[in-house]
């Protein structure tokens, strides 16, 4: 589902910008806030709308889960769940058009989600049956950077294009707050304040990097790192679904104004592990997971909609089953991805001939064929 | 022309011939680059063609990633060898390994421009020869020209190709002149093969980028002294055209790799375990290798002892020739 | 059965490979739901819930808490009608005793896991049983390495080794003479020893195109004929085949060999090897024909040093040896043996009768040290034991001449003037052409003969 993008005139972007609070629209308590600026950037979306918001979260997350149980059934390597932050990713990419281009980091499975790629697709590289899962053109993402960092660049550089080929549309680029310390990142900011180019660094700051606090990162909020380059910054509640929504469309806005790049800081909170070989006992509190349990993003969403009156125990239903459904699906997909051939290993190295590496697969291809067993190579370990 | 000025019209070729074709780097633009080798260009093309970056070597290659997914042919500069590092991830984990990540659906026809190796006198960090951590990666491909004619004729080639290049410019050489036919057809030498300047029949000398100007001077010197030397300039380093090359030592049955790079795992290391492997019943002598020690770069007082030279490479082909 | 679907322990984390019961969410008899937590596990770096794989019946639990359990070992066996077999559950149900968890110290999770992917904590781990040898390769090997040398552009230059070449240079041979039969033309080593014997072809004729019987020696890869069962029988060629074999190649490629012959009377010698037998002196000496042949020999290497030297190849010399350490051919037990009696220029005949005989014993038993197979400088060999008349024997390597000498036939011969029966011998003597040459030998093995003709000549040279 697209959300319309809202109308505000770019004189007026710059209003939004200097506001310096916290950005929330939906109280933790589902209550419309009331005084913040950017309820002008939303005005558009209505019950309807909000209960779509709320169906792409509940699915998002439900995905989620599922391949979180599909790791620990031995089906998936690894797993970096997104739970607990499925208002910052779905909230942000529901403001994107469908010619932006995204840079995610390894978990805006919520983004990808929303782009349209397939959740079965979204696994492959998972699973390890390939290092990528779609055709980046396609959906308007680009694969997973597992590099920290390395896709704000990349962004940056899209974005460069973008304005070479003089089109209205911007790139985003998603990371989390261990990646501002990399230096890619600082660099990607210089770049696109330098040749002020439109591209939107959103920086979902979940508080922990594997086991360290965001605090170990940064002293100063990540928002106001822009500042040093002349990029202004937006701090937004990451559970807020609608602020993010706003926040984004407004960073987006000034893209496509051609009033450069913005970060923005969705204040958000890792609910589960890194991933699935992290355990957070070792370095967190359950106290503090409880309290941002309270916080939860799709709670406060659906104590709004009841509290209107707009969302009922058969719209309730209706999500449930559209979740599981895809979960289902996502569980029969990904069960039935096949492992590559050997032959796939030697694929798509270069674009054109390459000596060596035809050498390499015949020789390999012989060698294969002189087995009577086809067993699966030993593991060097 | 010299090597430096067939660059500029090589690249001068390129972005005429293809407007994608955007040249990134610092310094490049109003200054023309600190070798002068995009001297004229941003003038001409305009600063959304030539674009001076901010001074980040990683900055720029990413931002080259990013515009290439875009669908431009982005071609880097990289001031100079010793400056490469910072920009090593982006080389290495990105730009070599985009296409295979992706499955071929993403392009990444990205050139990379370092000037490299030593013998001008410089200060630390400036005369670094690197190829050999990029020959190691996969994805990439790494080219050196030798003299004028080449450079011109592969920048060409490296910016039409649509892998990754490492292009090394052999900065020593920039000021060397040459014959340049700027209108010969770029397909009469491909990018990756080796080339024999110099014919012989005792002892193969195999040298890419600065070190081939030194092998000829060698070879010279050799034949005065009544060896004949035949000379292999391999212009490709990744990949190695092995064909030619082991055709040259199975005429000769010796083999000297020279490089300004250090002996210790250098490409040379490669090669000669290669031929080894490959002509082993050719050979009257080991596979032997001239290069620097295993220090990093010395002070320019002392270059003329670390890098190699004529004396230096004969003494390996004479320890060929000795070979009881 | 069909339905039944075993739950092995999946991939936990990072590197991590086993992991301990902790506690059970539900017990044998259970319905249970797709992804519905079955069990918590214990791993080095966090407790862990485990969902179900499965919507069915749990029918067992194969682990107990408190249990370490290895990665890949199954859990708990559940009754899933309709459900596929997930990734980790692909083998048939097993007794409890393959599920037998494992203790907590020591043991080696790969001894617990079934024969396909094992799970371990940073993506899938080691795969199947950790083999302990090799997968079987198909018998004909339709691998052409890739490694393997190019012969056919071989640009005009002879193919060979490098130490093939180099023995080449060492031998002043020009490889361009010599013809190659190893694949593609490879100058192997037989090749050269051949050429350097000069055989037009080395000692087993080889089919074109195909290395000769030392290739293992001269270190070519040879494509082996297609056996056929039954016709034929392959033995391994080692130990004293092996180095027999080795030392006649090199003994025909280092030296050149030329032989001469001697047909004699040794009607009187014959007859004194009777006498001595019963002679007290000579009582408990086993005294042979080859005694009186080994101090013919010796009486006659004094005069002819020649054949008593070596040629030392490295350092371009001949060395004359001053004393003779003699060698006997002796067919042992797993083959010709030839070891050697040292200085037996210094002993008496009865002293070199006993010596032989017990070197010939031991060579017999197998029973020859290092030391006596090493350092001859002569060697004798009897070819008559084997009833034949002479042979022309192949140099010791490193030696300039060896004799031998056939059986002793009662023959029609010259004697006084007219035609009697006299016991007859024929002695070869073969001789390194670099350090002896045939007028030498010639002489050499006239003295022996003079000796073996009339014993009486012992006397005048002893």
């Amino acid at each position: 589902m697209a959300i319309a993008q809202a109308r505000v005139p770019t004189e007026r972007l710059a209003e939004f910008v200097h506001f310096s609070g916290l950005v929330q629209l939906i109280s933790v308590d589902g209550q419309r806030t009331v005084g913040c600026p950017y309820w002008d950037l939303v005005g558009d979306v209505d019950a309807a709308q909000l209960r779509d918001l709320y169906r792409d979260m509940a699915i998002v997350r439900r995905l989620d889960a599922e391949a979180m149980a599909l790791q620990r059934q031995g089906e998936l390597a690894l797993w970096a769940p997104l739970l607990g932050q499925e208002a910052a990713q779905v909230g942000s990419a529901r403001a994107l058009k469908p010619d932006d281009f995204v840079f995610p980091s390894y978990r805006e499975h919520g983004v990808a989600y929303c782009r349209g790629v397939d959740p079965v697709d979204m696994l492959r590289m998972w699973r390890g049956t390939a290092l990528s899962g779609w055709d980046p053109v396609d959906y308007g993402i680009a694969t997973p950077a597992i590099i920290v960092g390395s896709q704000a660049l990349h962004a940056t550089g899209y974005a460069l294009g973008i304005v070479l080929d003089g089109r209205t549309s911007a790139a985003l680029a998603y990371f989390g707050d261990g990646a501002p310390s990399e230096g890619d990142v600082a660099e990607a900011l210089g770049f696109a304040a330098s040749f002020g180019v439109p591209v939107v660094f959103f920086c979902q700051n979940n508080q922990w990097a594997i086991s360290e606090p965001v605090r170990l990162q940064s002293h100063a909020s990540i928002a106001q790192r822009g500042q040093g380059y002349g990029i202004p910054g937006i701090r937004v509640d990451g559970n807020d679904v609608l602020a993010v929504l706003a926040a984004t469309r407004l960073a987006l806005a000034r893209a496509y104004a051609g009033q450069g790049p913005t970060l923005v800081e969705a204040v958000t909170y890792r609910m589960g592990p890194h991933t699935t070989s992290d355990d957070p006992t070792k370095y967190r509190s359950r106290g503090e997971e409880e309290q941002w349990r309270a916080k939860d993003p799709l709670a406060r969403l659906r104590a709004l909609l009841h509290s209107e009156g707009v969302a009922d125990d058969r719209f309730e239903d209706g999500v449930e089953a559209a979740a599981a459904e895809a979960a289902a699906a996502l569980r029969e997909g990904v069960l039935a991805l096949r492992d590559p051939e050997p032959a796939a290993m030697f694929e798509h190295v270069y674009a054109g001939p390459h000596a060596l590496l035809d050498e390499e697969r015949a020789a390999y291809e012989r060698y294969l064929a002189g087995f009577d067993e086809m067993a699966e190579p030993a593991d060097p370990s | 022309m010299s090597l430096g000025k067939a660059l500029n019209a090589g690249l001068r070729q390129a972005m005429t011939r293809d407007p994608k074709v955007v040249l990134m780097g610092e310094d490049i633009g109003r200054l023309g680059g600190v070798f002068r080798v995009t001297d004229g260009l941003q003038r001409d093309f305009g600063d959304r063609r030539v674009i001076d970056t901010p001074l980040a070597e990683s900055g720029v290659v990413g931002t080259a990633v990013g515009l290439a997914v875009r669908g431009y042919r982005p071609v880097c500069e990289i001031q100079f060898d010793g400056f490469v590092y910072p920009a090593f991830d982006q080389i290495v984990s990105q730009v070599a390994k985009f296409r295979y990540r992706n499955e071929g659906r993403v392009p990444m026809p990205v050139t990379i421009r370092v000037p490299y190796g030593g013998g001008i006198g410089a200060v630390e960090h400036h005369s670094e020869s690197p190829e050999a951590y990029f020959a190691h990666t996969a994805g990439l491909r790494v080219v050196t020209p030798s003299d004028a004619a080449d450079a011109h004729r592969m920048i060409q080639q490296a910016i039409a190709s649509d892998d990754p290049v490492i292009f090394f410019e052999p900065k020593r050489r920039y000021w060397d002149k040459g014959e340049v036919d700027e209108d010969a057809p770029l397909d009469d030498l491909p990018l990756h093969r080796a080339r024999v300047v110099a014919e012989g029949t005792d002892v193969t000398i195999a040298a890419y980028g600065p070190m081939v100007a030194t092998s000829l001077e060698a070879a010279g010197i050799g034949a005065e002294e009544g060896t004949s030397v035949e000379v292999v300039d391999l212009r490709s380093v990744s990949p190695v055209d092995f064909e030619t090359l082991e055709a040259s030592v199975r005429k000769t049955g010796r083999l000297v790799v020279v490089h300004e790079a250090p002996v210790y795992c250098g490409v040379g290391a490669e090669i000669a375990a290669r031929i080894s492997e490959r002509c082993f019943y050719n050979l009257e002598s080991p596979v032997r290798r001239v290069g620097s020690f295993a220090t990093p770069y010395p002070p320019s007082k002392l270059e003329g002892h670390y890098l190699p030279d004529a004396d230096r490479i004969l003494a390996e082909v004479d320890r060929c020739l000795d070979q009881p | 059965m069909s339905d039944r679907r075993r739950f092995l322990l999946p991939d936990l984390g990072e590197g991590l490979t086993e992991a301990e019961i902790v506690a059970w969410h539900v017990a044998a008899g259970d319905e249970v739901q797709l992804n519905q937590v079955l069990v918590e596990v214990e791993t080095e770096k966090a407790v862990v819930e485990l969902p179900s794989p499965y919507t069915g019946t749990v029918v067992e639990l194969l682990a107990a808490p408190g249990d370490t359990v290895a990665v890949g070992a199954p859990i708990v066996a559940i009754d899933a009608p309709g459900a596929e077999p997930g990734a980790r559950d692909t083998i048939p149900a097993a007794t409890a005793a393959d599920a037998a968890p494992t203790e907590k110290a020591g043991r080696k999770p790969a001894e617990n896991v079934p024969a396909e992917n094992v799970a371990v904590l940073v993506g899938y781990g080691p795969s199947g049983v950790v083999p302990s040898r090799r997968r079987r390769r198909r018998s004909a090997h339709p691998e052409q390495p890739a490694s393997a040398p190019a012969p056919p552009h071989n640009g005009g230059r002879p193919l060979a080794a490098p130490p093939v070449r180099f023995m080449a240079r060492q031998e002043g041979v020009d490889l361009g003479d010599v013809v190659g039969h190893g694949p593609g033309g490879i100058i192997t080593r037989a090749d050269l020893a051949a050429h350097l014997a000069g055989a037009p072809t080395p000692a087993v004729a080889p089919v074109p195109g195909r290395a000769p019987v030392a290739a293992h020696l001269a270190g070519t890869t040879t494509q082996a004929a297609a056996p056929v069962p039954g016709r034929e029988t392959r033995s391994p060629v080692r130990g004293i085949q092996k180095h027999m074999a080795e030392a006649m190649l090199r003994s025909v490629a280092t030296a050149p060999q030329a032989c001469v012959f001697l047909t004699l009377d040794v009607t009187s010698t014959t007859d004194l090897v009777e006498r001595l037998r019963r002679n007290r002196h000579f009582e408990g000496a086993h005294v042979t024909m080859l005694t009186l042949v080994a101090r013919a020999v010796l009486l006659a290497l004094r005069e002819h040093a020649a054949l008593n030297s070596s040629w030392d190849e490295a350092t371009v010399e001949v060395v004359t040896k001053h004393y003779v350490n003699l060698g006997i051919a002796v067919a042992g037990p797993h083959g010709l043996v030839v070891p050697n009696i040292k200085d037996a220029q210094d002993l008496t005949l009865r002293d070199l009768a006993a010596a032989l005989s017990d070197l010939t014993s031991r060579a017999r038993a197998a029973r020859s040290t290092t030391a006596d197979l090493s350092g001859g400088t002569f060697t004798i060999t009897n070819v008559g034991v084997f009833g034949v008349d002479a042979g022309v024997p192949l140099l010791n390597p490193g030696e300039a001449g060896i004799l031998a000498f056939g059986a002793v036939q009662r023959r029609p011969w010259e004697h006084d003037g007219g035609v009697a029966l006299r016991d007859v011998v024929t002695l070869s003597l073969a001789f390194d052409h670099r350090l002896v040459d045939g007028q030498a030998a010639s002489r050499f093995l006239a003295e022996v003969g003079e000796v073996l003709t009339d014993p009486t000549n012992l006397i005048a040279l002893v």
